[in-house]
């Protein structure tokens, strides 16, 4: 049989040194924007039932979970994401909590992705929930944490995205279509795939709930997205969700964040808990959003409490990746060496303790040979070296 | 001027499609043509950088936003699906996926699983879970129209452009599984990132296509 004794398993990778200096470096610092902002850590099992996975209002594609099976042969599944675990706690144990809850986590997250595209299977995904108000205000909350977490952690250019879900919602529903061919549809808008979108809504007829879902997957940009959907369609609900999203547009500029923020109203994400306000981050570099959200009002109550929310999560591996291209990162070096002569270790060790106690970065000489020590030493560009004896000394 | 915008084009008669597109438009596409052994070849008046490669990369670099965009056909896109936007049909490298097999045979006759030969496995996979049909697969790399003749597979499904090396094989169309032209795609981030340029360049393809 063949060993895999050394290697990873596909999707995944060691990370080393630089690498994680990097990693812990984004994950501080999304991790203080989210503390100051009142939101408390959870930490929800690696794996859990199928179960938790597997709603109403979303259902993880089979071949995308990682499944295990249970000692009562039950399945059970390396998390994919961590919203709907956290929705789990909420309609459990923190079910008699004060609302609003601001739950914030940094934990991995499996998928089974397509092979050889060079894609991670383990991501290590942070982000934040708050729970309990539907409220405008919690909208703003958490586009402006999104906002923060992509300032904090840029180096490049980088662009924040808004949409609403309710309006692809709407007009879905005034189409008369199977709930497959609804799927359909919802396929191609997400794909801007407008050629494909144009065949298939032909044949539904020419009306304007049609005109205006050939157009949906062009509707993203500036502000004048909003003046060319309301001349697409326009009915009471529509509007009303156009008007409210235009004004949150313009009010996220005011956070300093002009021409950095665009709308896309064919945002139509598969994963689709989804029932108001959505947003996308994006940094240069990555060819794929690293931040991904919205408001999901109704997904709670999937495990029997009715209460609103909102959150995002942040691709933590990509934002570290993009830095590591970008940035130079400065890692304190070793000072000093403090080599041990035979007989004198506890001394040794005892020297090294306090030179660290006086702020000096020094570590033990492994081996009990000088020129070993010397010759590590010369070839990690060490310049010091103690050595402890009778006395201590510098050589 | 800003970074250029990456294109990767299929090699062959897509590239050659999409350069005559592109020169119609007016651009000068000079280091195109006179290539060379250089991989990736600008187009200056465009502000566009090509890059060649084999159809099943020019998604994967589209994918993985190494290219902005990418000229590829839908055969491709069908058998290897990836994140991406999917904007516009050019209209050329026209074709069709098929179901073939032996002139006169009722393909689906008979009680038996059928054994179909095919260089796009999920393409084929595909068809007939859409149909709630079990096939046996086999994924041949060369000459599919072989597979039925040897009796190594009841059907094949491949593309089919004219079927005359269908019929000079005694092999027919049994039934057409999707058309097939160029499409142009686009990296989800760059389509929001570099927005106007990508729309202005789409906007002039569109026209012209639709003349």
């Amino acid at each position: 049989m063949k060993n895999n004794n050394l290697i990873t398993p596909e999707g995944t990778n060691d990370l080393l040194f630089k690498e994680c200096v990097m990693r812990r470096t984004v994950q501080k610092a999304v991790s203080e924007v989210f503390m100051e902002r009142g939101y408390s850590e959870i930490i929800t099992p690696g794996i859990e039932f199928l179960d938790v996975f597997n709603l109403n209002s979303r259902h993880f594609p089979q071949e995308e979970l990682y499944k295990l099976v249970d000692r009562k042969g039950r399945l059970i599944v390396l998390r994919p994401e961590s919203t709907m675990p956290i929705a789990r706690v909420v309609a459990t144990r923190l079910k008699e909590a004060t609302l609003p809850l601001r739950l914030c986590y940094d934990q991995y997250a499996f998928n089974v992705s397509t092979q050889m595209r060079g894609r991670s299977d383990q991501i290590c995904q942070a982000g934040i929930e708050l729970i309990g108000s539907s409220d405008r205000i919690t909208d703003f909350e958490v586009i402006e944490t999104a906002a923060a977490v992509l300032e904090k952690c840029s180096t490049g250019d980088y662009s924040l995205e808004i949409g609403d879900i309710g309006y692809f919602k709407e007009l879905m529903n005034q189409l008369s279509a199977t709930d497959e061919d609804k799927e359909t549809i919802r396929d191609f808008i997400e794909e801007k795939n407008y050629p494909a979108l144009n065949d298939f809504l032909d044949t539904f007829g020419d009306n304007s709930i049609t005109k205006a879902l050939k157009m949906l997957p062009r509707l993203f940009g500036g502000e004048e997205v909003f003046e060319k959907a309301s001349k697409l369609f326009s009915d009471e609900k529509t509007d009303a969700i156009l008007s409210s999203l235009k004004e949150l547009f313009k009010d996220i500029e005011k956070l300093g964040l002009k021409g950095r923020v665009t709308v896309d109203l064919g945002m139509v994400n598969k994963t689709d808990y989804y029932t108001g306000v959505i947003l996308k981050g994006y940094m240069e570099g990555y060819g794929e959003p690293v931040i991904s959200g919205g408001r999901y009002d109704k997904l709670i109550s999937e495990f029997g409490y009715d209460v609103p929310a909102t959150g995002f999560a942040v691709n933590v591996d990509a934002v570290a990746k993009i830095r590591l291209r970008n940035e130079k990162i400065a890692v304190r070096e070793v000072e000093a060496i403090v080599f041990a002569e035979k007989g004198f270790e506890m001394k040794a060790v005892l020297h090294a303790r306090k030179l660290r106690a006086e702020g000096m970065k020094v570590e033990l000489g492994a081996f009990n040979d000088i020129d070993k020590v010397r010759k590590y030493a010369a070839e990690v560009k060490i310049e010091k070296i103690i050595s402890v004896g009778e006395n201590i000394k510098e050589i | 001027m800003s970074k250029p915008l990456r294109i990767a084009l299929t090699k062959g008669r897509l590239e050659k499609d999409t350069v005559g597109l592109l020169e119609s438009l007016g651009f000068d596409c000079t280091e195109v043509h006179e290539k060379g052994r250089k991989l990736i070849l600008s187009i200056p008046d465009a502000n566009l950088e090509v890059v060649l490669a084999k159809a099943a990369d020019v998604i994967t670099y589209v994918d993985r936003g190494v290219c902005d965009m990418g000229v590829v056909g839908k055969d491709t896109i069908m058998e290897m699906p990836g994140k991406f936007f999917e904007i516009v049909n050019l209209g050329f490298g026209k074709c069709k996926f098929a179901l073939a097999g032996k002139k006169g045979v009722n393909f689906y006759g008979g009680f038996g699983v059928k054994t179909i030969a095919t260089k796009y496995p999920n393409v084929a996979r595909n068809f007939f879970e859409a149909k709630g049909m079990d096939v046996e697969i086999v994924k041949i790399e060369g000459s599919v129209e072989l597979a039925p003749l040897l009796d190594l597979s009841d059907g094949i499904v491949d593309i089919v452009e004219t079927g005359t090396t269908l019929r000079e094989n005694g092999l027919e169309v049994k039934e057409d599984i999707a058309p097939i032209a160029a499409r142009l795609i686009v990296n989800t981030v760059s389509m929001k990132m570099r927005q106007q340029e990508i729309e202005a360049l789409v906007e002039k393809i569109e026209k012209k296509i639709a003349e």
